[in-house]
């Protein structure tokens, strides 16, 4: 509607209206200004309400903002091959680009790669975009793009990226701008997966990472790990119409409360990981925003297949009968969340079954299943963990649930430090927590293949991982979706995962922030915010 | 008394290394490794594998410590596990800020304690010796992360006058040095205030009971000179006593205060270094605050010496 | 001694008689389970239905007070009392022997508070598991170091004093001489000093069962309930308010029934 009344205009009394109001021309400057052509007061009423509208949403150069993210240690790192934490993926997109980079679909799209080819999904060429630089000047080459992919192989560089980067049995430069990868398996989603932020860009040779050499829209103006990073500018970006701010700064703040107050008291304008009970806080105060973003993100409930007591099929239906996923929802989320399903594909992908009929909370049928598997009144230790968020209070629910089928669950929180290494998917019952990845393929091949190192119920079931490859090499879409839907029954019905609920993640910020929009890989538009952003005037 | 001093140094350089060898100990007890840590969610076998012997986790941990004590006699702390930069300077760029807070919060708590318990002393028993005891009972009952976070809700965010976050980056000037410290400072004040007005009230009402201190007032000397000049020279032990243990919390056990205000101080390295198991980091700030904790008793114990005829020669 | 009782003083004992009944009977007498959500509207205020409001699930916080009244009191006395006790024994052994025997106990405390308790707390987890017991005896040697350093202080300077001076040229042993003459003359700044000390460990509680150790839930001490409710606070909920006015209440009723006790020790020696 609005950018109709604009549209009355011709290009060149566009441009100048626009110009008008961006300098903060009056509702009447505006009607002295087209009254002169004749036009009708209520028209250009309209025309400098849409002007306005326009105007907000054009970003707006310069400005100075400091983020907080949820968390910072001597650990933080500008090295691409060791990013762990939310905060690392925050901070080094701003200082290096990828091949390819998300959209708001998580649909591949050409970054440093400016375009690409394949064969048989076996074989593919990228051909690199001209005229990038380096911060420092170096113009990027093929070879740099070599030594980035390969380092993630050598098991000295500790990649957290290596199972990805093993597949990429060949990685050639064939022209200065020209790159080949050869895969041992064909793979329809590697532009997905060289745009996940391990396989950042960086100068061949780099071995020092006390600073980012990248070609990102900011570069690194200091950078003290546990401490802050600030990002200035890069006035020789090569993509135009992005990074507008002039300075970012990035620090953590690991107490969400203190986050929510640094926030509030205008010492931060952006901060990353807004506790659902936070939202109405942040919304009332004036000047502030919540800016949700719908994941495939979830905590789940690990029955250990190959331990008792979820080795018996009858308990672990049980278990999945008494999720009470409504009011893990409401309780513990404050609706800020989508029921699950026990299966691992959130409602924002594109492969997600909507055919597989929800499973109830159903106490009648928790109870009959848990009768039959004669566990009995033991006592059930369920290990949970403030590591794995909202753990700890979905073990609570479930406690007082299953205390109403006879089943005796009790309680056992651990410390977040070490949990990880030492308890996830060690114990019979217990939780982990997933942060969303870019494609249904990663996710199942990570954490529900047969052989995956991260089996976290021990499921197997050969049928599915021939699914999985074949769905990887798979280059029909409608086919694809096929696989993708089969799998979800599976695992729906067989493997020894439960997710009552997928968890939005939110963001707090000033109003004057403009420029946000979700993309479902992370917070803060899937950590890559700082060159999208501006503030208004 | 510099016989004292040498001999305390001396015995000082074994407790540290001591302490040393007891958070070696500790933490090769502790389940996990730095490479494991490290790679968090996403370690496996050969990552692990590859992360060990990068960081010479691989080798045994008796030829570790041997190494690193060998590093230590040239002066070399070691490099951090995590971040591969020099332990020496981690700790260099946030020792100043712990420094500092803690200066800042002992130069207003330590007068403003004396004071309230040396009075506290003097009318014991009265209205206003109820009213303190009982106000420092409270403030030292309310959880440290509570006193923070509600001074930060009223004078950040609600009357603005103050910073939330404590950036000493942003120090320009004596006001920004105040909007920057008001808050933290105010936070270790409630912490530490009572239990050094405690012990200052209990050792002087216990001196000012003794038959000497009676003989004084008999004689007519007046309430603020027995205190002062009877009482307090032989109190001053456990006084002082208590004024370091108190203080010797402003280095190491200012986690929660330094996490809240987003500070860069060494207690959050080292809580960092644990979760970590950053040996070297963990190992320099223990002997580190070990260090401080020992030159305080010590200062303590040689000011009751100095004080009590009694001690100075026995 | 009871005839010297002030107001004060028995308005601690009642205060702290009225804590040490609700850790014995507080689950007994609750409205509801400590898990139980029976609201869905959270940090609600204090009504007639939900005394002290609901917390940030949806529980009745009277009933989570109450349930975690034992494991607040409980932990927190036995562990001031391993702390304040062992630390007053070592303090005294320390003064009346001095030399090596005062030199080997100081060194041995300094290292063990030079350990960090988040570190020593989680090497105790991994190695014993994760008990009540367990954080007791945890929390009593954390504190001991402090004590020790208190009582030890006090006892070295009354160790100096004529009388026992006299008491050692009288052949008295060391039993006699820390029984009869440094004891009672370093009592009032000692219980002091445990009054204190069990609000640390009250403080400490939180950040221990944070860490998974000892208390579990649905149960938590009040330490915990304050943190766990922390997004309360702007609003002013009684679900922070109420178990911080709790450990309060507490701390002040101890400390005024250790005054009481302190003073009436006073008079019953004779120096």
């Amino acid at each position: 509607m609005a950018s109709n009344e604009l549209e009355l205009l011709g290009q060149a009394d566009q441009a100048r209206v626009l110009d008008a109001v961006r300098r903060g021309a009056t509702r009447r400057d505006l009607l002295g200004m087209l009254g002169a052509g004749g036009m009708a007061a209520a028209t250009a009423g309209g025309i400098f309400g849409a002007a306005k509208e326009a105007v907000a949403q054009t970003p707006r150069r310069g400005g100075r903002i400091r983020v907080s993210g949820t968390s910072t240690s001597t650990a933080d790192t500008l090295d691409p091959a060791k990013q762990s934490l939310s905060t690392d993926y925050a901070r080094c997109n701003m200082f290096y680009d990828g091949l390819t980079t998300f959209d708001g679909s998580l649909t591949p799209r050409p970054a440093l790669a400016e375009s690409w080819q394949q064969e048989g999904a076996k074989v593919w060429t990228f051909k690199l975009r001209r005229g990038v630089t380096f911060h420092d000047g170096k113009p990027l080459t093929a070879e740099d793009v070599v030594f980035s992919l390969n380092r993630h192989k050598d098991p000295a560089t500790a990649s957290r990226a290596r199972s990805l980067a093993m597949p990429m049995t060949e990685i050639v430069a064939t022209a200065p701008d020209e790159v080949r990868i050869t895969l041992d398996s064909p793979n329809a989603d590697l532009p997905v997966v060289l745009a996940t932020f391990h396989f950042h860009i960086i100068k061949a040779g780099t071995t020092d990472f006390s600073t980012a050499i990248g070609t990102g829209a900011f570069t690194c103006r200091e950078f003290q790990p546990g401490v802050r990073s600030i990002a200035q500018r890069n006035p020789n970006y090569w993509q135009a119409g992005k990074g507008h701010l002039d300075e970012v700064e990035f620090i953590g703040i690991p107490d969400e409360q203190a986050r929510v107050n640094a926030l509030l008291s205008g010492d931060v304008q952006l901060i990353a990981g807004v506790d659902p009970r936070s939202v109405r806080r942040i919304t009332q105060a004036q000047g502030h925003g919540v800016f949700e973003t719908k994941s495939g993100y979830y905590t789940n409930l690990v029955m250990r297949l190959d331990m008792s007591p979820a080795s018996n099929t009858d308990f672990v239906l049980a278990m999945k009968f008494m999720f009470d996923r409504e009011q893990m929802r409401t309780a513990i989320l404050r609706n800020y969340g989508v029921v699950g399903n026990d299966q691992p594909i959130d409602p924002t992908n594109r492969f997600f079954f909507p055919g597989l009929p929800q499973r109830p909370f159903d106490l009648d049928r928790a109870r009959f299943h848990f009768q039959r598997s004669g566990v009995g009144s033991t006592s059930l230790p369920v290990v949970c963990s403030p590591a794995a968020p909202n753990s700890v209070d979905m073990a609570q629910v479930m406690q007082q649930t299953g205390a109403r089928i006879g089943m005796n669950l009790e309680v056992r929180r651990v410390p977040s430090d070490g949990y990880w290494s030492n308890h996830w998917f060690k114990h019979p019952i217990g939780f982990g927590a997933i942060n969303p990845r870019p494609s249904a393929d990663i996710l199942l091949t990570l954490f529900f293949k047969s052989d995956a190192a991260w089996n976290e119920s021990a499921w197997r079931n050969p049928q599915f991982d021939q699914l999985l490859s074949a769905a990887r090499a798979e280059t029909d879409e409608a086919k694809r979706r096929q696989m993708y839907a089969d799998m979800q029954v599976m695992i729906h019905n067989e493997s020894g995962i439960g997710i009552p609920v997928f968890q939005s993640m939110l963001d707090g910020h000033v109003s004057r922030l403009r420029g946000l929009s979700p993309i479902p890989v992370g917070n803060l538009m899937g950590f890559d915010f700082a060159k999208h952003v501006w503030l208004e005037g | 008394m510099l016989s004292l001093v040498a001999a305390r140094l001396a015995l000082g350089l074994v407790s540290l290394l001591l302490v040393s060898l007891a958070i070696f100990a500790i933490t090769s007890l502790l389940p996990g490794d730095a490479a494991e840590e490290l790679l968090g969610q996403y370690a496996t076998r050969e990552t692990v594998a590859g992360l060990r012997a990068s960081l010479g986790l691989d080798l045994p941990a008796h030829l570790r410590y041997l190494a690193w004590l060998k590093g230590l006699a040239t002066g070399d702390f070691g490099r951090s596990l995590a971040s591969n930069m020099p332990v020496a300077q981690l700790i260099g760029s946030r020792l100043p800020n712990s420094l500092m807070l803690a200066a800042a919060t002992a130069a207003v708590s330590v007068p403003i304690a004396l004071t309230i318990g040396i009075t506290a002393a003097m009318y014991r028993g009265s209205a206003y010796d109820r009213t303190v005891s009982m106000l420092t009972l409270s403030v030292v009952s309310v959880p440290e992360f509570l006193v923070a976070t509600a001074a930060v809700i009223v004078f950040a965010v609600q009357l603005r006058w103050l910073s939330a976050l404590s950036t000493t980056a942003d120090i320009t000037s004596v006001a920004q040095f105040f909007r920057v410290f008001a808050l933290p400072v105010f936070a270790l004040c409630c912490v530490i205030v009572a239990q050094m007005v405690r012990m200052t009230r209990a050792a002087i009402i216990d001196q000012l009971r003794a038959p000497y201190v009676e003989m004084a007032v008999l004689k007519g000397v007046g309430p603020l000179r027995v205190v002062l000049h009877h009482a307090l020279p032989n109190a001053i032990g456990p006084i002082a006593n208590a004024v370091a243990l108190s203080l010797s919390y402003l280095l190491g056990g200012v986690i929660i205060v330094e996490t809240i205000f987003n500070y860069p101080g060494v207690a959050k390295l080292m809580v960092d270094g644990v979760a970590q198991r950053d040996l070297p980091v963990v190992q320099a700030c223990a002997m580190l605050f070990c260090a401080a904790y020992l030159v305080l008793v010590t200062t303590a114990d040689i000011i009751a010496i100095l004080s009590n005829p009694r001690l100075r020669h026995p | 001694m009871i005839r010297r009782l002030s107001p004060a003083g028995l308005l601690g004992l009642l205060i702290l008689a009225f804590w040490v009944a609700m850790a014995v009977f507080g689950a007994a007498v609750a409205p509801h389970a400590a898990g139980r959500i029976v609201d869905m509207e959270v940090f609600l205020p204090v009504s007639a239905d939900y005394p002290l409001g609901t917390d940030y699930l949806g529980r009745d916080m009277l009933s989570r007070v109450l349930h975690g009244t034992r494991y607040t009191v409980g932990v927190a006395l036995g562990a001031a009392l391993i702390a304040s006790g062992s630390g007053l024994m070592l303090g005294m052994c320390a003064a009346v022997w001095g030399g090596m025997v005062d030199g080997a106990i100081s060194r041995a405390l300094d290292t063990l508070i030079s350990i960090p308790s988040k570190m020593f707390a989680l090497v105790v987890v991994a190695a014993f598991g994760s008990s009540v017991p367990v954080l007791i005896l945890m929390a009593g040697i954390i504190y001991t170091p402090g004590a020790y350093r208190i009582a030890r202080s006090l006892a070295v300077s009354v160790n100096a004093q004529d009388f026992v001076t006299v008491a050692r040229a009288r052949g008295e042993g060391t039993l006699y001489l820390v029984r009869a003459e440094i004891l009672p003359n370093i009592i009032g700044p000692v219980l002091a000093d445990f009054g204190l000390r069990f609000v640390y460990i009250v403080l400490l509680l939180a950040g221990m069962s944070f860490l998974g150790l000892g208390v579990q839930p649905p149960n938590a001490d009040w330490g915990s309930l304050v943190r766990e409710n922390m997004a309360g606070l702007h609003e002013a909920a009684p679900a922070v308010l109420m178990p911080a006015f709790a450990i309060a209440s507490l701390t002040i009723g101890v400390n005024l029934a250790i005054d009481v006790l302190g003073g009436g020790r006073r008079e019953g020696d004779g120096h």
